[in-house]
């Protein structure tokens, strides 16, 4: 990176370009061909600030591409907001976990707020976030910060010994992840102290919390000003693995409940625009339990899922809110009603169910239900399968759009179960 | 109920029309959905006919964007059949980059690099290059190889040849056919296939000259002479044989023999007429062999054991050893006094059970022959073509060129370890004083022989390969190239004791490869070397480079002799055991096998262009000529040849 030239060039382009630059540009941090689209769709100036491996095909395809390692923290760091300033940005939208401080710093600046950023912080930290959240009164689990393997031992005890379970007795599990990873990246459920000593000592610290039973479902809320614009609930069949879009009606029924619930989390992480995508159980007496929540795009295709539900791009959505030029009457004008969607619209991310495939073998009977929309499955190359990061690396994914939850939720049971791979 | 077609069509054409209007960047999120319609549609009933309708759109759309097959004019026909045999993704662009060619071909798409007679040929050329998927062979069913796409694959050629000009393909393929005979393999098997391609494709519109080129193979293989030609079934052939007079006997056997020394490819009537004249006219023999007088002389001299031979066989399955027969008597092989008794051992050979199977396996079913004939037919084919042995689909070049050695300088010794091998499954080499028992040793370079190998390779190839790797590793840490000693130690004798080597097996420098070509040149140039004539095959060790000049790896060839080509320049001219002697080396280094003086059998390249793809040979310390006096700069293009080729894969000091 030729960081030197870049302050000299910046510092004197600062000084040519107006503060009040119009049309100011969008930045677009991380990568993601979707969103870039969608800019590119809504006219919009952009650019987008990605790993530096992407540098040649942004050149190639003409898209304004500055390169960036977000794994890199130093003093140079505020290069990066130098040279996005001179090219006449003042919106930041992370498409990626690892982005969410980096585009907090940058609106922080962009805004002249320093606190947006100690708020993004907030979304980067899930021991942090979950103390918020319980300071703020929202109902959380037991939870704590780990950072040997003894404090998981303690808190696996204690836990167990809380709910009064004696020598003997199956322990309930306890949960552990790391701080700063997106959603399920390094999730380990350990029930057993021997599980403990499986454990990475590299991997510390760690958030452990307790178990929480019941159902679990997200939630993608578009913010604007602070008020939920739009709420999506997402309905897991299994986390993971499956889910669709907007959930059935038995848990649409709670979903004034809901909707309160992220207003209330809102409030407390004084989220004032963007998009955040919280995970909750609800218990079956109706108790909200909040799990985390992240600000950026959503995994398991939800935003795509939302797009063929509402017929609306939950990525226009995204850089809209993200946005705080963007009116009031344009979100009115673009949100439709949550309760006008166009059918369900689910997923199933496969993997395959063996460490070795030859061959990939879709049935007929998938390919001619009425639900199936497509699929972008190929014949892997013979080979040894990749073991699973977090749910990132599936093999493919199965779409599916139908009228009926119910047959919804048991088509991507019935899937799951199944594997395509021989 | 499946989908219907119908539908397939219409959601691949909406995918194809998403990508179109895609923007340039994020065309790969659309390409997916192309290529799971077009992947759909593959499989189906007229499939292609609905892809090749929009193939004109294929490349402005975006469908190869970003990908291998971008660039229609960088793809390489050797590479199809590898994408197509792949699953998957490869599979399915390679279809539509073909159809893509194909609709540039018939003038429904236009490229800026690539025009309508480039994509034809590339087309043609992937024909020919895959008449095994265009025309799969039963027999090859027992083949390991996983070749579940080659239905598909089959598929798309058939579509491909109702499309293209059968003109042009047949004009080709006559090429391949003509290229391959003159090498006069042992194994035919391809050439055959080729032959039946062509015919097939052939019609009254096609042009007259390729015609006649073709009816001259197709008479070759299923009747060259009236009487044959009339009639097919052999028993028929050989009840109108009796009704002959001496003199229609006559012109029957020039007429077939005349075929056969044409084209190198036998009619199974051949056979039928060889028995029966042995029986009853053995001195028409040399008219129905086309024998020149050295190999008249040759067969008057061994006339019952010639007959013996004939009658144990020469069958219509193993007609193709009337050929080595033929060339066996020219080259005065019986003459020499081991070989007689030798080929009459392996009449009655007692041969081990898991070899007469193999040797079984080798001719099709229910021609009701022994092992014993199967051996000994294609003995005589070793002794009558040495050059025409080929290593087949197996890495065993080494034992390819030893038994091509032998049956050309030591046919005693050949016939020693072919029974040793049929018969005790032991053959014994000693090396630096000590035995090396194959029965002993496992492994080798091949230990899952492909056996479409030619009878005497069939029993030997399993016991040299594993000798030979047995000698590499005994002397691989010794810090030079194991040839060095390897080679004299397992081809014998002949095999000169000076050795050369172009880099460092060690460290994989090159070193003074300067000094490395004067030297070669000062051993085997007429020009520099005292004119020591090469007297034995020189066993040495190339660079095989693709069209690209990019090093493939190492090949053991002989060089056979240097000498003036008709034009007067000096060429090698050497053997290949790989069946194909003239790919294409790059730098338009390209092995011709015809019409530069080649000997049948026999590669030949000017002596530079041979020298630049050198990395190891034998000479002899005492026959050296003048190495300072080689022109620098003829040594300054091979180094330029050589650092550019292979010279790219190592390390120069």
């Amino acid at each position: 990176m030729e960081l030197d030239q870049m302050e000299v060039n910046s510092s004197v382009e600062q000084e040519v370009t107006s503060p009040e630059t119009k049309p100011y540009l969008t930045a677009l941090i991380g990568w993601s061909l979707q969103a870039i689209e969608v800019a590119a769709r809504m006219e919009r100036p952009f650019v987008v600030v990605g790993p530096p491996e992407f540098e040649s095909y942004a050149e190639k395809h003409e898209i304004g591409f500055v390169g960036w390692d977000f794994n890199k923290l130093n003093e140079g760091s505020d290069q990066l907001y130098k040279k996005l300033k001179a090219l006449g940005v003042e919106v930041a939208i992370p498409l990626y976990e690892e982005c969410v401080e980096w585009a907090g710093a940058l609106n922080a600046r962009f805004r002249n707020e320093p606190r947006v950023f100690n708020r993004s912080l907030l979304l980067r930290d899930k021991g942090m976030m979950k103390r918020k959240a319980q300071i703020a009164g929202i109902k959380v689990g037991v939870f704590e910060e780990a950072h040997n393997k003894e404090d998981i031992v303690r808190f696996l005890r204690r836990v167990n010994d809380a709910l009064l379970k004696i020598e003997g007795d199956v322990m309930d599990p306890i949960h552990v992840k790391p701080l700063d990873k997106a959603g399920s990246v390094g999730h380990m459920a350990i029930r057993t102290v021997d599980e403990i000593e499986e454990i990475d000592d590299n991997a510390f610290p760690l958030l452990m919390e307790s178990h929480l039973d019941g159902q679990e479902f997200s939630v993608e809320a578009f913010i604007h000003k602070g008020k939920v614009q739009f709420l999506n609930i997402t309905e897991y069949v299994r986390l993971g693995y499956s889910n669709f879009v907007p959930a059935s009606p038995s848990l649409m029924e709670k979903r004034p409940q809901i909707v309160e619930a992220v207003q209330q989390l809102v409030d407390a992480f004084e989220i004032e625009y963007g998009v955040i995508h919280p995970e909750y159980f609800i218990t079956p007496n109706g108790t909200l339990h909040f799990g985390e929540v992240a600000a950026r795009v959503p995994g398991g295709h939800i935003f795509e899922l939302i797009e063929r539900a509402y017929g609306f791009s939950a990525y226009e959505a995204q850089i809209l809110c993200s946005d705080p030029k963007t009116t009031q009457e344009e979100l009115d004008e673009f949100f439709p009603s949550p309760y006008d969607y166009k059918g369900y619209a689910g997923c199933l991310m496969v993997h395959p169910q063996k460490d070795y495939v030859n061959d990939l073998e879709v049935p007929d009977e998938l390919e001619q239900h009425g639900y199936f929309e497509k699929h972008d499955l190929f014949t892997p190359a013979q080979g040894k399968v990749a073991q699973r990061i977090g749910f990132g690396n599936h093999y493919g994914t199965i779409f599916f759009f139908g009228e009926e939850s119910d047959e919804m939720r048991h088509l991507l049971k019935e899937y799951e179960e199944y594997d395509f791979y021989v | 109920m499946p989908q219907s077609t119908g539908v397939i069509v219409e959601r691949f054409e909406k995918a194809l029309d998403d990508l179109d209007q895609a923007a340039s960047f994020v065309k790969s999120k659309y390409q997916t959905d192309v290529y799971q319609e077009a992947n759909r549609l593959i499989e189906m009933e007229n499939g292609l006919e609905h892809l090749f309708g929009h193939a004109d759109r294929f490349e402005q759309a975006g469908v190869f964007q970003d990908g291998p097959w971008e660039s229609a004019d960088k793809l390489q026909p050797p590479l199809v059949a590898g994408s197509l045999r792949a699953k998957g993704l490869p599979m399915i662009i390679e279809v539509l980059s073909d159809l893509r060619m194909l609709a540039i071909a018939e003038g429904k798409a236009t490229n800026p690099t690539v025009s309508k007679e480039m994509a034809e040929d590339f087309l043609n050329e992937v024909m020919v290059l895959n008449l095994d998927i265009l025309f799969p062979d039963a027999s090859e069913s027992s083949r390991v190889e996983d070749n579940e796409n080659s239905e598909k694959a089959q598929k798309l050629f058939e579509f491909l040849i109702q499309h293209l000009s059968s003109k042009a393909l047949v004009k080709t393929l006559i090429e391949e056919i003509d290229r391959l005979t003159a090498q006069r393999p042992i194994m035919i098997k391809r050439i055959v296939s080729m032959i039946q391609t062509a015919k097939k494709m052939t019609d009254s519109e096609s042009d007259p000259e390729d015609q006649a080129a073709l009816q001259k193979y197709i008479a070759a293989l299923e009747g060259p002479s009236p009487l044959s030609h009339k009639y097919k079934e052999l028993s028929e052939y050989r009840a109108n044989l009796k009704e002959l007079e001496r003199n229609d006997l006559i012109s029957e056997s020039v007429s077939l023999a005349k075929s056969m020394r044409t084209t190198g490819l036998v009619a199974p009537h051949h056979a039928t007429l060889i028995r029966f004249l042995s029986k009853r006219m053995p001195g028409l023999l040399t008219y129905a062999l086309a024998l020149n007088s050295k190999g008249l002389a040759n067969l008057e001299e061994n006339e019952e054991l010639v007959q013996q031979m004939i009658k144990a066989s020469i069958f219509p399955a193993t007609r193709q050893a009337i050929y080595g027969l033929a060339l066996m008597l020219e080259r005065g092989v019986l003459s020499h006094s081991p070989v007689p008794p030798g080929l009459r051992r392996l009449v009655e050979l007692d041969i081990r059970p898991e070899v007469r199977k193999n040797l079984n396996k080798a001719v099709q079913t229910g021609e009701g022959l022994t092992a014993n004939s199967i051996l000994l037919a294609g003995t005589i084919q070793v002794l009558g073509q040495p050059l025409g042995v080929g290593q087949g689909f197996n890495p065993t070049c080494q034992a390819a060129r030893g038994i091509s050695l032998w049956a050309q300088h030591a046919p005693g010794f050949l016939l020693e370890i072919i029974p040793r091998a049929a018969r005790d499954g032991d053959i014994d080499f000693m090396f630096e004083g000590q035995a090396i028992h194959s029965e002993n040793l496992t492994g080798g370079l091949a230990p899952n022989l492909h056996t479409e190998l030619d009878p005497v390779s069939l029993v030997l190839v399993p016991h040299l390969d594993r000798i030979y790797s047995e000698m590499m590793s005994r002397v691989a840490l010794r810090g030079d190239d194991g040839h060095r000693w390897v080679n004299p130690a397992f081809y014998g004798n002949w095999v000169q004791k000076g050795f050369n080597s172009a880099f460092d097996p060690l460290t994989g420098y090159v070193m003074d490869y300067q000094g490395f070509v004067k030297l070669f040149y000062a051993t085997h140039h007429p020009d520099f070397n005292d004119d020591y004539e090469l007297i034995y095959p020189n066993p040495v060790g190339i660079f095989i480079t693709n069209v690209h000049g990019k090093l493939l790896g190492l090949h053991a060839i002989s060089i056979t002799r240097i000498a003036q080509d008709p034009s007067g320049e000096y060429r090698v001219y050497f053997y290949n055991p790989n069946n194909d002697g003239s790919q294409n080396w790059g730098q338009s280094i390209e092995p011709s096998v015809q019409e530069n003086g080649e000997e049948e059998g026999e590669s030949s390249l000017p002596f530079h262009e041979f020298t630049s793809r050198l990395y190891a040979f034998h000479y002899n310390p005492y026959e050296q000529g003048d190495a300072y006096a080689v022109d620098s700069h003829i040594v300054q293009s091979i180094y330029e040849l050589a650092k550019e080729s292979w010279g790219r894969d190592y390390t120069w000091v």
